[in-house]
């Protein structure tokens, strides 16, 4: 997997997820069942406006000494006897990982949950080099099954699937014999994965924050995986993107609350760990662990415009109140990071030649924005994507000449009242039994679906009813 | 208490009833009515579509046309909201930061100005049937204001209101994002279509005209019974003699 | 291959930050921000709380005491249908004076492989909890030479016993003296976990199934 998930237009991505039942009715009964538990969790914190404040504070101070703390995680990883690797790169990211796995001539991979690991194409790279990666994550272990079907959302990748597709799969690819209870399907992973990771000869696990004054990174499950892959293998690799870092446990316990209930509805996640390479008479973790730092395009955003989208912790709660995912579903989005942030880091990442249609996917309701953990200010950042879209003028000729004569137009009374005048009289021509009924293409969009009214004539208008009564002023 | 009216674009062009419905109410509960007749649009659909240059135009004029107002009213959360964003618009920008302020300090969404300004919740108004409310993104996240149509609209006599099952999730209107992105749009409005029939409603009410010709016009396209009414014409249905038109509007906004 | 590419990696973050390099921070001290509700709260309040917690997250309590302890123990075991036991090597249980048959135990002398696979065999591991966190239910655990990583993940069903004093409020207690002992420079283990229950996913149709990667049930027993 890369950033990109689909190489095809952004429509017919979206025809597809709006043509899929299935996967529509998944994602909109998560996103009701998570609101109530969402909220149920945060109001359990007493005032969750402060709380976000808060979040929000610790990431922005964070970002702005990142170096230092990057600097400080680098020292103290070196004194417990670990390794960290700065990656500028996607390629030295992965190259990286994998001649630590050609000098090792290691065979068996277990990895758990990373979106990071998929950024840089890791899995490609380790299964060319011949290794037998298994991901362990029971959502992307599903996926991995489907011949690597792309993820769908950041916290629970195989949300586009039900039951009876995963039970196929299992059958198919494994030999499952059971029935297509959730209970079952997931007893039959645990079996087979249990073995996996008893003889895996490295693990690899993403990193939801790395602890600066400790040396340490933290993982959140609720699994247990992350745990199996960090602790059995004699070598952990864990990959971070290069802002996902906290001072000390402290904020990182703030981070986490705001994480979990946000994410999930929980409290804390069954496990949340702390760990790093392992210490003096411990006889399991790593012997060996590296730390990768993935820089991959963060730098330039990095002290933009964009700056904030880098506080995201990735809790998928915007992606969980959106009302555009919730119709045309994750892989609508071509991007391993889908929903509201999907579309304001895509395009960074990857740049608008692929994705300049996602920042436009989106009715700027501010859902998003609401519910964000660490007030990423969501909807303002998809019109300044917007912004740039059309200074670079990758929109049509079309609209940008719309939006200059509408630009015109609105801004002058006395052209405005001649359209006034105008309206009811032009449409017409358009219109049939006071509806409209055809016109150019903007208008098409809106009368495919729904009645309109043509605009009132001008003796009928709210300001020729106060010049009537004579109730205006300035006329 | 002078009022100056912003009337929006879209009541100039398609819902003059709600202009008439917002100007007769404020008369009546006492209040001189302005309207700087210079006043077009609030910039939104070329701002919201990224077009930063040209939208500016629009809001200057706004600025201008309402500089000499003591409060503006206007029958939009979304319109209003707009408003209060300029300041982040123009920061920064010595000619128009403070023009930007301090429109952005005396605009008030309709309902929101009666029950925060005047102290009002009882306008006297009385409709019988059965109601829901769809609440407008903007009103509600960008504007803040999440009650002050549910107070006014609990003191009208004879109106019963049914709640809105998933009323945070957004009507799909978005502005230009209907017509730019019409299928996803479509999927949205049906989505909320769905919600109104199923509180078995008469009337959809709303402080957002946007939204409501979203919602009314796939509710027309559709065949559903549900008339749509803004807020303003609501709390103008006190005496029928009062206003000339009929309040509820044909599904169509007609 | 160590931190070969630090410096111009972290240099190029400075410059986008629009300044030089900075070697010496301080961290803004954090609001604390624990719900107003709970005020100060008794020793049996803040056992309530746990156990109203334990509840949602499909996690038996059973209180007891250092008399009767081996036999809770014992009755737990057999209900979870008796098997191999694997505890770590904590002093305490010899303290309690707790023995249990067919039992092995997470030593160093062991070494890794022979550690891993007794737990991978062990129907039920008991552990002594370090801090026990009442709002999540939540039990803190660090790693050792004799309390592996890998002795909470692997068995089958996971028994925390948990002494009352170590019950705190939530994390942000515990987290703060964690802290509080890494910056006094006190060396910790590798690992410091944080176990709210048996482990589960909702990758599934977003349905909860208990039990996935690590233990299928958990129970905490109060001492």
């Amino acid at each position: 997997m890369s950033l990109q998930t689909d190489k095809r237009e952004f429509n017919e991505r979206t025809t597809d997820g709006i043509g899929n039942p299935f996967m529509r009715n998944a994602v909109s009964s998560a996103q009701d069942s998570l609101k109530t538990r969402r909220l149920s969790a945060a109001t359990t914190l007493g005032d969750w406006e402060q709380w976000r404040t808060l979040g929000q504070q610790i990431r922005q101070h964070t970002l702005k000494h990142l170096d230092y703390y990057l600097g400080q995680l680098a020292d103290n990883i070196e004194k417990k006897g670990g390794h960290i690797y700065f990656a500028k790169t996607k390629e030295e990211a992965s190259g990286y990982i994998r001649d630590i796995i050609v000098q090792k001539n290691a065979k068996k991979i277990v990895k758990s949950k990373s979106m990071v690991t998929e950024e840089i194409e890791m899995n490609h790279v380790l299964m060319e080099a011949g290794c037998e990666l298994t991901e362990t994550d029971l959502g992307e272990y599903i996926l991995q099954m489907d011949d690597w079907d792309p993820p769908s959302h950041i916290v629970a990748p195989a949300l586009h699937k039900d039951r009876t597709q995963i039970q196929s799969v299992f059958t198919e690819k494994l030999g499952y014999t059971g029935d297509e209870s959730p209970e079952n399907l997931a007893r039959f992973a645990r079996t087979v994965l249990r073995q996996k990771f008893l003889e895996a000869d490295v693990g690899i696990t993403g990193c939801n924050f790395a602890v600066a004054n400790l040396g340490a990174i933290n993982l959140v499950t609720n699994e247990g995986n992350g745990d199996l892959t960090a602790a059995i293998p004699k070598t952990h690799i864990a990959v971070m993107g290069m802002e996902r870092i906290v001072p000390t446990l402290e904020e990182m316990e703030v981070l986490d609350n705001l994480l979990c209930r946000s994410a999930v509805g929980q409290k804390l996640t069954s496990y949340i760990s702390v760990i790093g390479p392992s210490a003096a008479g411990e006889t399991d973790g790593p012997e060996d662990f590296h730390l990768v730092v993935v820089d991959n395009g963060r730098s330039e955003i990095l002290g933009s415009e964009f700056n904030e989208a880098l506080q995201c912790i990735r809790c998928g709660a915007c992606l969980n109140v959106c009302p555009v995912y919730r119709h045309i579903g994750g892989h609508a989005y071509g991007s391993i990071y889908p929903g509201p942030i999907g579309a304001v880091i895509t395009p960074l990442l990857g740049g608008y030649d692929d994705y300049k249609e996602l920042p436009f996917a989106s009715s700027l309701c501010a859902a998003c924005t609401d519910v964000c953990p660490v007030k990423i200010p969501l909807h303002e950042q998809l019109i300044l994507h917007r912004q740039n879209i059309v200074k670079e003028k990758r929109t049509g000729a079309a609209e940008r000449l719309q939006m200059k004569t509408a630009g015109r137009l609105l801004a002058s009374q006395a052209l405005f009242g001649k359209a006034l005048r105008l309206a009811n009289p032009a449409s017409r021509l358009i219109s049939r039994h006071g509806r409209i009924v055809r016109g150019p293409q903007l208008v098409r969009g809106w009368i495919n679906a729904r009645d309109l009214s043509q605009p009132v004539r001008q003796q009928d208008s709210f300001r020729a009813w106060l010049d009537k009564r004579k109730g205006g002023s300035g006329q | 208490m002078k009022v100056s009216i912003f009337s929006t674009c879209v009541v100039d062009l398609m819902t003059p009833n709600v202009g008439i419905a917002m100007v007769q109410v404020l008369e009546r509960l006492g209040c001189e009515i302005d309207f700087p007749a210079s006043q077009v649009c609030c910039g939104q659909p070329a701002y919201n579509s990224g077009y930063l240059e040209d939208s500016k135009l629009a809001m200057k004029n706004m600025m201008l046309a309402f500089e000499h107002s003591d409060y503006v009213v206007g029958p939009s959360g979304s319109c209003i909201a707009m408003f209060h964003e300029y300041p982040k618009i123009f920061k920064g920008d010595p000619q128009w930061e403070l023009k930007a302020v301090a429109l952005k300090e005396k605009s008030y969404e309709f309902t929101q100005f009666i029950v925060r300004v005047l102290g009002i919740t009882d306008v006297g108004a009385s409709l019988e049937g059965t109601a829901t409310y769809h609440r407008s993104c903007h009103m509600t996240r960008l504007l803040g204001e999440r009650e002050t149509p549910f107070q006014l609209l609990e003191q009208v006599q004879g109106l019963q209101m049914e709640p809105l099952k998933n009323s945070d999730n957004c009507c799909g209107f978005g502005g230009t994002f209907s017509v730019k992105m019409p299928e996803i749009s479509e999927q949205m409005v049906d989505e909320k279509c769905g919600c109104v029939a199923e509180t078995g409603a008469d009337i959809l009410i709303s402080a957002d005209m946007g939204c409501l010709l979203n919602i009314g016009g796939r509710l027309s396209r559709k065949g559903e019974p549900v008339k749509i009414m803004h807020i303003a014409e609501v709390l103008n249905h006190y005496n029928p003699a009062a206003t000339k038109e009929e309040a509820g509007h044909e599904p169509a906004n007609g | 291959m160590t931190a070969s590419n630090k410096d111009s990696f972290l240099n190029l973050i400075a410059s986008k930050l629009g300044r030089e390099r900075i070697y010496d921070v301080q961290r803004p001290g954090l609001q604390v921000l624990a719900p107003d509700s709970y005020g100060s709260l008794t020793s049996d309040e803040l056992i309530d709380i746990l156990k109203e917690q334990c509840f949602f997250i499909h996690t038996q309590v059973i209180e007891s005491n250092a008399e009767i302890l081996q036999q809770t123990l014992d009755d737990l075991v057999a209900a979870n249908g008796g098997g191999a036991v694997i505890t770590s090597g904590d002093a305490r249980f010899a303290e309690y004076g707790l023995k249990f048959a067919n039992a092995s135990v997470w030593e160093e002398a062991a070494g890794r492989e022979q550690n891993i696979l007794r737990s991978e065999a062990a129907n039920t591991a008991i552990i002594f909890a370090d801090y026990a966190l009442a709002e999540s239910g939540t039990v803190v655990v660090g790693s050792r030479p004799d309390q592996g990583r890998a002795l909470h993940f692997l068995p089958a069903h996971y028994i925390a016993v948990i002494e009352k004093k170590r019950i705190v409020l939530r994390s942000t207690q515990a987290a703060a003296d964690l802290n509080r002992r890494i910056q006094a420079g006190e060396p910790l283990g590798s690992s410091i976990n944080f176990i709210s229950g048996p482990s589960n996913s909702a990758d599934i149709e977003m349905q909860l199934v208990v039990g996935v990667h690590g233990p299928l049930r958990a129970a905490y027993v109060l001492i």
